[in-house]
C-alpha cells in the first residue's frame, strides 16, 4: 500500500518534469533557439568600492577615482577587424597590439574583454557616440586605486593589482574571482579582507544593436571598509625629505602603546605605477634597481646591529649578576686575544658600564663578552626577542638571526672560537636584526621590560582596533633597565657621549649609536636607535643609513627629525 | 524473485551510463574548460562500476545489516575529518584524501544513512506492544531518536556547506519513516511541526547564511553565479526542441555558456543536443529503473531488505527529480549530481554499489 503511494508520488514528479520539458522544448523552443543562436545575455561585472586608507589625522593615503575602460563583447563583433581599426584611431594604439590584447584576454563569447583601461573621459565619450556602428563596444566605469601622496607611505601601504594565478587558486574559496583586485604587500595586502568591496554585477539581455532590452539580474557591489592607520603622514614626509637620496630606514613608534607613527624607507616608490595601466617600464626599473626601492627595509631588511647590540650585552651582564654597574674594565684602545688584536675606537681608560655605553667602548664589551660566554649572550639575545618577528600587522616581516654556538654547528660552519665571541659582543659577525626589532628593544628598555606590540592599524571603519594595545612583560629583573637607561641617556647628554649631537634642552632623548661593519669593503651602516620624551608623546625611534658611514650621520638626521616633530607638536 | 527484474535493472542502468558517456564526450570535446581526460575517467568508472554491481550481487546483504551502525559511525567520523581537515587547507571542504585517494564522504553518507535507518526501523518488536506504547514513547522511539541519529550527519554535511545533500538525507529519513509503517497521523503532524519550525530557524541564521539561502531560493539575485547558470541552461534545453541539435552541435554547450556542464548541469547538454526525444529517453530509463527497484522492495519479505530497497529508490528518484528540476528551472539550484551521468567519481561509485544491492536483495533472502 505504502509502496504504491511512493510509486505514485515519484511518477507524479516525473510527469511534472515531462510537462516542463514539453513546455520548454516544444512551446518555447523556437524562442529559446533564437536566444541561443544569438546569445545576447551579457554579464557586466561591477567592482566594489575599495575602502580608503587614512593616516592618524584623517589624511587620505589611498583613495579611489573613477576610470573608463573600453570593453568588447566577443560574440557581437561584426565586420571583422573594423572595430579594432576604429579603436586604434581613437586611442592612438597600434591595431595589432589591440588584437593581441583581445586574443589574450578573451575567455568566452559572452564575457566582455577589457581592451583598454583608464582612458581619458573625452575618448570614452567618443567611443560611446559610435556604439551604433560598433555594437560590441561599450565603456565601463570602474573604480581605480589612487595614492595621492605617492611615495609618502609606499612601503606601509603596498599596492593593488589583478590577482595572479597563484593567488587565485589560493583565494578562490573565499569568493575572489579572476577579476578580483587584491592587495600586494603592505597594509593593502594585510587588511585586504577588510578593504576589499564585494563584487557585484549585472546580467542584461541586449538586442542586436547592443542596447539593453531588459535587466535579468543585478547584484549590488558592496563597499569595503575604510581603515585608519597609526601613521602620521607629516612624519613620513619629513623623514623621506631628510633621507633624501640616501638609502635607509626611519621608524618612529609611540613607545607607550606601540602605534607606529612613521615607517619610511628610502629609496621609496610610487605605488600608482602598479595600478591600472601598469607602467611596465617603471615597474621593471623598480625590480631591477640594485638599491631595491620595493624592499621594506624596516621590517624585511636584515642588518648587523653593531654597537646597538651592546644594550643586549648590558642586559645580560646585569641580569646574570656577573657584573654590577660599578664593575670596571680598562680600555687601552685594543683587546688582545693571543696573536690577534681587537680594536676600540679610542683609548677610553677605566670604564664602568654607564661609561662603556656612553662611549660605546668596544674593549669594555669584549671583556664582558668573555666574562659571559657565547651561550649566555645568545640566550639573552633570544630572550629580548631578536630571533622572533615583532608581529607587526604588515606582511612578510623577517625575523633576526643570532648565530650562537649551536646554530653554527648545525649550519656546519665549523666550531666556535673565542674571537667569535668578541665579534658577537659588539654586534658584528653573523648577527642580523631588522630595524623594527631595534625600535622594540629600545621601547622595552624604556619601559622596564614591558614590550609594546608595534602595529599600524588604528581603526577599521569607525571601530578602534584595540587588540594590540597591551604590552607583554619580559622575564628580566626591572632594576636592570634603570641602569641601562642611565647609560643610554649619558650617550646623548654627556658631552663625550657618542650621540651628544641629539641633545636638546626641552626633549629628553636617550639612545645608542651603532656603526656596523659590512662585508665586501663597503661603507659601514650608520645606526641610531633610542627614545625621546616630549610634551605630547613618548616615542621610540630608529634611524638606519645603509652604508651611511659613521653613526654620527644617523644622529644628525635624528636631530632634524625630532626638531621637526617638536615644531609640529607631535612630540 | 522474478529473473526479469534483474535483467531490467542491468539494461536500464547500462543505458543510463551510456547516455551519460555520450553527453560527457560532447561536453569535453575539444574544450579548454572541461578537459578531455574526464571522459576517459568516466569510462573507467563505468567499467569498474559494472564490475562492482556484479560483485555486490554476489554479496549477501545481511553483511550490511550487521555492519550498518558501524559503517554509519565511521562515516560520521569521516565527515568530522572533512570539517576539521578542510579548515586548515585552503581547498574545498567536501573532499578528503586517504591513502592518496580523494573522495567525498557526503556521497557515502547517502548509503550509510539508509543502512542505519533501515536497521533501526526493522528492529523486531511485537505489534501488540507497538499499540500499547504511549504516544510520547512512539514519538520518541519512532521519530525523535532516528531523526537525531540522521541529524548528526545532516548537520555535518550542512556545515560543509552542502545544502543539497543535507536536504536529500532529510528526504531519505521521511521516506523510510513513511515506509516503516508508522501511523499516518504521526507523520502528518511531524511534517507540520517541521514546516512550522522553518520560519523560526530563520532567526538563528547568521546574515551570510541568510544571504546564501536567499540566493538558493531566488537565483536571480546572484546573476553572475547560480542565476546565470539557470538562465543559460534553460535556453540550452529549450533550444534543443524536439529532436535536438545533434551530437557536438549544441551551441550553448560548445561555446562555454554553461558552467558545470559536465557535473551538475550535464542534463542541459543532453536536452540541447538530443532534444525532447533524448531527454525523455533518459527519463524513461530512470523511471524503469526506479520501478524495478520498487518491485524488488515489494518482493523482499524481510523489513530491513525492503527498507533498504526503498531507501535506494528514494535517493535515485530524489536526485533525478531535483537535478533535472534545477536544470530546467523547476527547483532552485543545489549541488546534486544526475545519478550515473554526471561526472564525479565518488557519486558514480556509490550509485553502482546501491544498484548492486538490488541484485543482492533479489538473490538472497534473510532467514530467521
Amino acid at each position: 500500500m505504502r509502496l504504491k503511494i511512493i510509486r505514485i508520488v515519484i511518477g507524479g514528479f516525473f510527469l511534472m518534469i515531462t510537462i516542463r520539458l514539453f513546455y520548454l522544448q516544444v512551446i518555447q523552443g523556437q524562442h529559446l533557439l533564437r536566444l541561443s543562436v544569438n546569445n545576447r545575455i551579457r554579464v557586466v561585472p561591477l567592482e566594489g568600492w575599495r575602502g580608503q586608507i587614512k593616516d592618524r589625522n584623517g589624511k587620505i593615503l589611498a583613495d579611489n577615482r573613477l576610470s573608463y575602460d573600453v570593453m568588447i563583447t566577443p560574440q557581437e563583433i561584426q565586420g571583422g577587424e573594423a572595430v579594432f581599426v576604429f579603436l586604434s584611431q581613437i586611442l592612438g594604439t597600434d591595431r595589432h597590439t589591440l588584437v593581441q590584447i583581445y586574443n589574450r584576454k578573451k575567455v568566452a563569447a559572452f564575457a566582455p574583454v577589457a581592451i583598454a583601461e583608464d582612458i581619458p573621459k573625452e575618448k570614452a565619450i567618443m567611443i560611446e557616440e559610435n556604439r551604433d556602428r560598433f555594437p560590441s563596444l561599450f565603456i565601463q566605469e570602474n573604480y581605480r586605486r589612487f595614492y595621492p601622496l605617492r611615495e609618502n607611505s609606499a612601503h606601509v601601504l603596498g599596492y593593488i593589482g589583478k590577482m595572479s594565478l597563484a593567488k587565485r587558486e589560493q583565494f578562490q574559496e573565499y569568493g575572489y574571482s579572476m577579476h578580483s583586485v587584491v592587495g600586494y604587500s603592505g597594509v593593502e595586502e594585510f587588511y585586504d579582507d577588510e578593504l576589499r568591496g564585494g563584487e557585484g554585477g549585472l546580467q542584461v539581455e541586449v538586442n542586436s544593436r547592443a542596447q539593453q532590452v531588459r535587466l535579468l539580474g543585478f547584484r549590488e557591489p558592496k563597499k569595503g571598509k575604510d581603515i585608519t592607520l597609526t601613521i602620521d603622514s607629516e612624519i613620513q614626509r619629513d623623514a623621506l625629505e631628510l633621507l633624501a637620496d640616501r638609502i635607509g630606514t626611519v621608524i618612529v613608534m609611540d613607545m607607550d602603546n606601540g602605534e607606529v607613527l612613521g615607517l619610511i624607507n628610502s629609496p621609496a616608490f610610487d605605488p600608482n605605477v602598479f595600478v591600472g595601466n601598469r607602467d611596465s617600464q617603471e615597474i621593471n626599473r623598480l625590480f631591477a634597481d640594485p638599491d631595491a626601492p620595493l624592499l621594506n627595509r624596516a621590517i624585511k631588511g636584515l642588518f648587523p646591529p653593531g654597537s646597538i647590540f651592546k644594550v643586549v650585552m648590558a642586559i645580560a651582564g646585569l641580569d646574570t649578576q656577573k657584573i654590577t654597574v660599578d664593575t670596571t674594565f680598562f680600555c687601552d684602545g685594543s683587546y688582545r686575544l693571543r696573536q690577534s688584536i681587537f680594536r676600540c675606537a679610542h683609548t677610553h681608560g677605566l670604564q664602568n658600564l654607564i661609561e662603556g655605553l656612553t662611549h660605546s667602548c668596544n674593549v669594555y664589551f669584549y671583556n664582558l663578552g668573555m666574562f659571559l660566554g657565547v651561550d649566555t649572550i645568545s640566550h639573552y639575545a633570544r630572550l629580548v626577542g631578536l630571533i622572533e618577528k615583532t608581529g607587526i600587522d604588515l606582511p612578510y616581516e623577517q625575523r633576526g638571526i643570532v648565530l650562537g654556538r649551536e646554530e653554527r654547528r648545525l649550519k656546519g660552519a665549523g666550531g666556535w672560537h673565542a674571537g667569535d665571541t668578541l665579534n658577537l659582543s659588539i654586534g658584528q659577525g653573523q648577527t642580523q636584526v631588522t630595524p623594527l626589532q631595534m625600535v622594540r628593544l629600545l621601547a622595552m628598555v624604556a619601559h622596564d621590560g614591558r614590550v609594546p606590540q608595534p602595529h599600524m592599524i588604528k581603526a577599521i571603519g569607525n571601530t578602534p582596533v584595540e587588540k594590540f594595545s597591551s604590552p607583554h612583560k619580559i622575564k628580566i629583573a626591572e632594576t636592570v633597565f634603570a641602569t641601562i637607561r642611565q647609560g643610554l641617556r649619558a650617550a646623548v647628554a654627556d658631552p663625550s657621549g657618542t650621540a651628544h649631537v641629539v641633545d636638546f634642552s626641552d626633549i629628553f632623548v636617550a639612545g645608542k649609536t651603532g656603526t656596523a661593519q659590512t662585508s665586501g669593503g663597503k661603507k659601514t651602516h650608520a645606526w641610531f636607535v633610542g627614545y625621546a620624551k616630549g610634551k605630547n608623546r613618548n616615542v621610540a625611534f630608529c634611524v638606519l643609513l645603509e652604508h651611511g658611514g659613521s653613526s654620527y650621520n644617523a644622529c644628525v638626521l635624528t636631530r632634524e627629525l625630532l626638531l621637526r616633530m617638536k615644531e609640529k607638536k607631535i612630540l | 524473485m522474478p529473473r526479469h527484474l534483474e535483467r531490467q535493472i542491468w539494461i536500464y542502468t547500462a543505458m543510463i551510463m551510456g547516455i551519460g558517456l555520450i553527453a560527457l564526450y560532447s561536453a569535453a570535446f575539444e574544450n579548454v574548460r572541461v578537459p578531455h581526460k574526464i571522459f576517459y575517467d568516466q569510462l573507467i568508472g563505468v567499467i569498474v562500476g559494472l564490475a562492482v554491481m556484479y560483485g555486490m550481487g554476489r554479496l549477501d546483504y545481511r553483511l550490511f545489516y550487521d555492519t550498518a551502525y558501524i559503517l554509519y559511525i565511521l562515516n560520521v567520523i569521516l565527515l568530522i575529518l572533512v570539517l576539521v581537515g578542510g579548515r586548515n587547507a585552503l581547498g574545498a571542504r567536501r573532499w578528503i584524501e586517504i591513502a592518496g585517494v580523494s573522495f567525498q564522504p557526503s556521497e557515502i553518507t547517502k548509503l550509510t544513512v539508509i543502512l542505519m535507518l533501515a536497521r533501526y526501523f526493522s528492529r523486531r518488536r511485537s505489534m501488540s506492544h507497538f499499540d500499547m506504547m504511549g504516544k510520547i514513547e512512539v514519538i520518541v522511539r519512532e521519530i525523535i531518536f532516528p531523526l537525531f541519529l540522521s541529524a548528526i550527519s545532516m548537520v555535518l554535511i550542512f556545515k560543509q556547506p552542502d545544502l543539497g545533500t543535507a536536504i536529500l538525507i532529510f528526504g531519505i529519513f521521511m521516506a523510510l519513516l513513511f515506509a516503516a509503517g508508522l501511523r499516518i497521523q504521526y507523520i502528518v503532524s511531524f511534517l507540520g511541526v517541521v514546516i512550522a519550525l522553518v520560519p523560526l530557524g530563520w532567526h538563528f541564521l547568521k546574515p551570510y547564511q541568510k544571504d546564501r539561502l536567499l540566493v538558493f531560493l531566488n537565483p536571480n539575485i546572484d546573476p553572475l553565479g547560480a542565476g546565470y547558470t539557470v538562465i543559460q541552461s534553460k535556453i540550452a534545453v529549450g533550444s534543443g526542441m524536439i529532436f535536438g541539435k545533434g551530437w557536438f552541435a549544441g551551441t550553448q554547450n560548445q561555446l562555454n555558456f554553461l558552467p558545470e556542464r559536465h557535473t551538475d548541469f550535464i542534463f542541459s547538454v543532453i536536452g540541447e543536443e538530443w532534444g525532447l526525444v533524448g531527454a525523455l529517453a533518459l527519463l524513461y530509463c530512470y523511471f524503469k529503473l526506479i520501478n524495478s527497484g520498487l518491485d524488488i522492495a515489494r518482493h523482499t519479505k524481510d523489513k530491513f531488505g525492503r527498507l533498504l530497497a526503498i531507501g535506494i529508490v528514494t535517493i535515485l528518484a530524489l536526485q533525478v527529480i531535483i537535478n533535472i528540476g534545477m536544470v530546467i528551472g523547476l527547483f532552485p539550484v543545489v549541488g546534486l549530481t544526475l545519478p550515473m551521468v554526471s561526472y564525479g567519481r565518488t557519486s558514480f561509485l556509490m550509485f553502482t554499489i546501491m544498484i548492486g544491492l538490488f541484485f543482492s536483495l533479489s538473490k538472497h533472502r534473510m532467514v530467521f
